[in-house]
This record gives structure tokens, C-alpha cells and sequence, in this order.
């Protein structure tokens, strides 16, 4: 066999494995898509058949669904919950990169270890004490959970700034020094601007995180302020009875706009991790 | 307009380093100074304390007047060009030039003037639109002088502008920045390792080591006056040789015996009283390679100033030889006109008006 031939058989593997593990991840999605226009109680008996002329359902689940769930406002919640955490993820944990690249002593050592060893610490260890906390602190408002996403998202945001910051030459920021900027001025003025390619994965990846999440706002403001995830999950009806067809209409709802976010943005996911990853 | 003092300035970093050591210098208005040495010598610690981007450890800086130890960089009306350019990788070439002048709310038709007048003198008028990262290295050179030099600063620090630049492009910035020093009339500090480079465009020469000044002086004392050995073999190229010597004054005769031969110095030293000091004692004498000849006629009138030495290797450098000469064991290099016989024993004479004495144990000249 020649080098072309075995290259084409190469190349001919990975593209099988990569399109079987694309259907993979792309069938539920599909699934819930054709799901979501079928007459509810075809959904449980036939999932994987496309809507036909018995079953089609129109719009009728996502009717159902936006009335019984409070869509709007569970949009308006989620929408509000996801904004302000990843500003406030990319806001202070850069500046908090930014101080540990550039002042180098034990402090700030051992804080950046406190940041990485952060992402290795799964949910479930601390939910219930943080929960618990968070609520006679007063946090278990739509506010107190930004903060509490900022606490979570922390770690990786930090990590990943300063492995970008790091590649950053300090004369760019002593040259804005002698230019006339104040510390404030050349963070925001010279460094952030430098960070955008960073920074838009670190808010893309919060984002999509923030938006799916389901147990910390179930657990902390579940009952007054329902995110989509939440609301969702209220379509399940006492003793085991769940209304599939407004569940499979509120998902693809839920879902539209993080695709939508993560195809306008995705050439930045690749980009920044790249640039942290060779350059840090 | 200013000049600067620096007053037994001291660098001493958090783990004890000190990189500058009791540094005391007067630079005066409009002069171009620069400040040369091997890697780690101090010599950019001394500039970024000047910039204000290192504190001062002890002693006193004054630009003017003013003392400016605990002056903010932005206070102090310098304007540094950086090593790597340093410049803003998002801003455009024109808002690079700009931004010091925004920041100072100079108004923005001033703003626009002065960064177009400063374009037109380098030359970069055509790339005021373009992000630095579509510039060559000559023109993001440019850019970093420009930026400086829209701001009128009182002083002008370069740190090694020059060493990211192909040899061809060097030469000709080299100009340019002299050029751009008469036209401005500022004060400039440069800081370089490329002994060229002092030795071309500086009004004086700081020469540093570890952390310490070695000499003071114009261009062509340095070259002619060192203070000791290291500024002698740091400045000029190929470096200096040096030979070990031995002083012998014998009926009034005033010699040097080297490994093979004698050479007889009177003519030169009969009037210098410190020479009688050294009589029977060990010196290292220097003598630069262009001081050293194989001019047949020469080495004929001067037989008492004649070393023999065998012939390593012939570098053509076109006008110019350099010979590559064995002398009992020591490495010597002479610049001639003609090449030699490579393998074969060859006649030198040395230029004795031309020679150096030093002390062998404390490297000084003896004669300075």
C-alpha cells in the first residue's frame, strides 16, 4: 500500500469516527426537535418516528408549554442570571489574572492555586452547605446567585486569563504608564483590549454553563424565580405524569438562543483556547 | 529642554542583587548620551529608574530642577522607545501616536497636527490606518519614535531600539535617530550593548559593568584614553589585545619584555614618571589590532619594536586583513593592509606611541 493510499484510509477512519460521533451528539437534539411538533401521546410510543399525518401536532405543544410553564418570565430570569454573571465572571476575574501575572509573591501564588484547585471541586461536594449559607446570608435572589456563579465560574476564567496574560510583554503596559494612564486606564484601556479573544471564551463557555444549569437555581431561588431549566422541569406533574410534547416544545425554546449565541461566537471559543493554551 | 542628574544612585533588587552601584552622572541639556555594556551590566536598570519604571533604592535623581525619585512616569515629561516597540496591538498606527496626547486632553485638532508633522518626518504617513501587526520590525520602529516624539518630551530614553532590526536597516536608523536628535533638540539616553552603535552616535559614552560605571567620555578619549582594561577590550573591533608584559629600564632605556621578544618603549615613556614605578614588574600591555603591522618597510626601521608571531588564519574583509596570529600561546589579531603566509613565523612592529599599559592585578591604565 502506498503512502497516498494509506493516507486516503487514514483520512477516510476519522471522517467515519468523527460523523458517528457528530450523530452522536447531534440525534437528541434531533430527537427532541421532531418530538416537540408530535401529538403528546405519540411522543412515549413511537420517540424516534418523524411527525406524520396522525401524529403531527403543529404548534399546539409549544402553546400548551409557553402557558403552563411562564416562558417569558423564565426567559427573563435566565436572561438576567446569565448576563450579569458573565460580566461579572469577565469584569473580575481578569482583573484578578491580571494582578497575579503581574505581581509575583507568595500571596499571589498561592491565590491562583486556590483558582485551579476551584475547578477540580465538583457542585455536589459543597451544594448543600453553600445553599444553606447562601440563603441566611441572604443571597437566594436573582443578585445573590450572580454572585455565587461569579465564586463558581471563577477558577477556569482565572486560569485562562492568566495563561493569555502571561504571553502579554509588560513593556505594552509600562509604555501606557509613561503615555499618562493611571493602573485603572491601562487595564481598561491597554490590557482588557489586548484580553478580548480570552475574554470571549471565557464568556461564551460561562455562558452556555450559566444558561443549562439547572440545579443551583433550583436549589437556591427554585421557588420564586424560575429559570428555563426550572421551568421546564414543573411540566412534570404529580405521580410520575409529564406533559412530553409542551416539555419537548419549551426545550428546543430553551436551547434556540445558546445555539444561536454559540454559532455566532465559535471561531472565539477555538481561538482563545488555543492562544492560552500555546502561548501560557 | 532638561538635563539630568544623577546622584550616587543605587539598584538593589528584594533578593539583595544590586544592579547598579553607587552610579553618579551629569547630563547636560540636548546631549546625547549613551549608556553601553554587556548583558546584565545595569544599564537598562538605570534607564527604566530614569523612566520611572523602577524605583531608586538610594541616592537622588533631578530632571532640571525637579528631584523626581517618587514621580509618577507620567509626570516625568520623558518619552521612552522600547526594545520590543511596546506598541498597543489594537490601536491603529495614528491612535498609537495619539494616545499619550488624548490622555493629557491635548485639544484633538493639536493632537491631529502633531502626530501628522511627527509621520511626515519618519516617513510612515502611509500607514497611520494600519494595526502595528501589518508593519515590518523598520516600521514599527518608526511608529515607537513617532509616538515618542509627538509627546515634546523634555527627555528621550531608548532602550536597545535597535537590536530587533536586520544589520542593513541598523545602519540606516542609526542615522535617522541622530538625525532625528539634531532636529529635535532633546536630550537623549540610549542604552545599547552594540559598542558600533555608542561609538557612532553618542556625544559620551557611559560604559558599565556589573552595575558600576567604568569611564565617562566622548567617542573618540574612550577609544584612544580607556580607564582600564574592560572599557579597552569592551570598546573596538576586533577587541583589543593584551600581552603580558615585563618592564625593564636599563641604561636609560626603557623596555618591555614580552614572551619572545623585546621591544624598546623609550621614545614613549621617557617623560612618564609612573612608568619608573613599575621597573622589573609584570604589566599587560594593549595594543589595537590596527596598531600592529606587517608593513615590510616598517618592521625595517622599527627593529626594536618587532614581535614575531606565527599566522593562524587571513580574514579578507576587502580594504582590509585581519590576521589571526599565535603569539607563545596568546591569540593576538592585527588589522593590515596585505595578507600573510598562513603557517608561517611573520615580522610584526607595534605602533609604541600607540600602546596601553595596565596594572595586571587592578586592571587599571597605568599611564590614564
Amino acid at each position: 500500500m502506498s503512502t497516498k493510499e494509506k493516507n486516503m484510509l487514514g483520512r477516510t477512519l476519522i471522517y467515519i469516527v468523527l460523523t458517528v460521533i457528530g450523530i452522536a451528539f447531534l440525534s437528541p437534539v434531533f430527537i427532541v426537535l421532531i418530538n416537540s411538533f408530535k401529538g403528546k401521546f405519540f411522543i412515549s410510543e413511537e420517540p424516534f418516528s418523524l411527525p406524520d399525518k396522525d401524529t403531527f401536532a403543529g404548534l399546539e405543544n409549544y402553546v400548551s408549554g409557553l402557558e403552563k410553564t411562564g416562558f417569558f418570565s423564565a426567559f427573563g430570569w435566565s436572561l438576567f442570571i446569565t448576563v450579569f454573571s458573565v460580566l461579572a465572571i469577565v469584569l473580575f476575574t481578569s482583573m484578578t489574572a491580571w494582578y497575579i501575572v503581574r505581581v509575583k509573591n507568595k500571596f499571589t501564588k498561592a491565590l491562583y492555586y486556590v483558582f485551579v484547585f476551584s475547578m477540580i471541586v465538583p457542585f455536589q461536594m459543597v451544594m448543600f452547605t453553600m445553599t444553606k449559607t447562601a440563603g441566611e446570608l441572604g443571597l437566594d435572589t436573582p443578585w445573590g446567585i450572580v454572585l455565587i456563579y461569579l465564586g463558581f465560574g471563577a477558577g477556569l476564567a482565572v486560569f485562562m486569563f492568566c495563561g493569555f496574560l502571561k504571553s502579554v510583554p509588560l513593556e505594552i503596559e509600562e509604555a501606557a504608564m509613561i503615555d499618562g494612564c493611571n493602573p485603572v486606564q491601562t487595564f481598561f484601556m491597554v490590557v482588557f483590549p489586548v484580553l478580548k479573544p480570552t475574554a470571549i471564551t471565557v464568556a461564551i463557555l460561562n455562558a452556555m454553563w450559566i444558561w443549562n444549569d439547572y440545579l443551583l437555581p433550583y436549589l437556591l431561588i427554585g421557588s420564586e424565580y424560575k429559570t428555563i431549566p426550572v421551568a421546564v422541569q414543573y411540566l412534570r406533574g404529580g405521580y410520575g405524569s409529564v406533559d412530553m410534547g409542551a416539555l419537548m416544545a419549551m426545550l428546543v425554546l430553551s436551547i434556540i438562543p445558546i445555539i444561536i449565541f454559540y454559532l455566532f461566537c465559535q471561531k472565539y471559543i477555538i481561538k482563545g483556547i488555543v492562544a492560552g493554551a500555546v502561548k501560557g | 529642554m532638561a538635563s539630568i542628574s544623577l546622584k550616587n544612585i543605587y539598584k538593589i533588587f528584594e533578593d539583595g542583587t544590586t544592579a547598579v552601584n553607587d552610579f553618579s552622572l551629569e547630563i547636560a541639556d540636548k546631549e546625547f548620551i549613551i549608556l553601553v555594556g554587556p548583558s546584565g551590566c545595569g544599564k537598562s536598570t538605570t534607564l527604566r529608574m530614569i523612566a520611572g519604571l523602577e524605583s531608586i533604592s538610594k541616592g537622588e535623581m533631578k530632571i532640571g530642577d525637579r528631584t523626581v525619585n517618587s514621580v509618577a512616569p507620567k509626570d516625568r515629561d520623558i518619552a521612552m522607545v522600547f526594545q520590543s516597540y511596546a506598541l498597543y496591538p489594537h490601536m491603529s498606527v495614528y491612535r498609537n501616536m495619539a494616545f499619550g496626547l488624548e490622555l493629557r486632553k491635548v485639544p484633538k485638532d493639536e493632537i491631529d497636527k502633531r502626530v501628522r508633522e511627527a509621520a511626515k518626518i519618519l516617513d510612515i504617513e502611509h500607514l497611520l490606518k494600519r494595526k502595528p501587526r501589518a508593519l515590518s520590525g523598520g516600521q514599527r520602529q518608526r511608529v515607537a519614535l513617532g509616538r515618542a516624539m509627538v509627546r515634546s518630551p523634555s527627555v528621550f530614553l531608548l532602550d536597545e531600539p535597535l537590536s530587533n532590526l536586520d544589520a542593513k536597516l541598523r545602519t540606516t536608523m542609526r542615522t535617522e535617530i541622530k538625525k532625528l536628535h539634531k532636529r529635535l533638540g532633546t536630550t537623549f539616553i540610549y542604552v545599547t550593548h552594540d559598542q558600533t552603535e555608542a561609538m557612532t552616535m553618542g556625544d559620551r559614552i557611559v560604559v558599565m559593568k556589573d552595575g558600576v560605571i567604568q569611564q565617562v567620555d566622548t567617542p573618540q578619549k574612550l577609544y584612544d584614553k580607556p580607564y582600564n582594561m574592560f572599557v579597552a577590550g569592551f570598546i573596538g573591533s576586533p577587541q583589543m589585545n593584551f600581552l603580558d608584559a615585563v618592564v625593564s629600564i636599563r641604561d636609560s632605556q626603557i623596555y618591555l619584555i614580552l614572551a619572545d621578544n623585546e621591544i624598546n618603549v623609550t621614545s614613549v615613556f621617557k617623560d612618564e614618571k609612573r612608568i619608573y614605578n613599575y621597573d622589573g614588574k609584570h604589566v599587560k600591555l594593549g595594543i589595537r589590532p590596527e596598531d600592529i603591522t606587517n608593513d615590510a618597510e616598517y618592521v625595517k626601521k622599527n627593529a626594536d619594536k618587532v614581535i614575531t608571531a606565527s599566522l593562524e588564519v587571513n580574514e579578507m574583509m576587502g580594504s582590509e586583513t585581519y590576521l589571526y596570529l599565535d603569539y607563545s600561546g596568546e591569540k593576538i589579531v592585527a588589522r593590515v593592509n596585505a595578507p600573510a603566509t598562513e603557517g608561517e613565523v611573520n615580522l610584526l612592529a607595534i605602533r609604541t606611541d600607540k600602546i596601553h599599559l595596565f596594572d595586571p592585578k587592578t586592571t587599571i591604565n597605568i599611564l590614564f
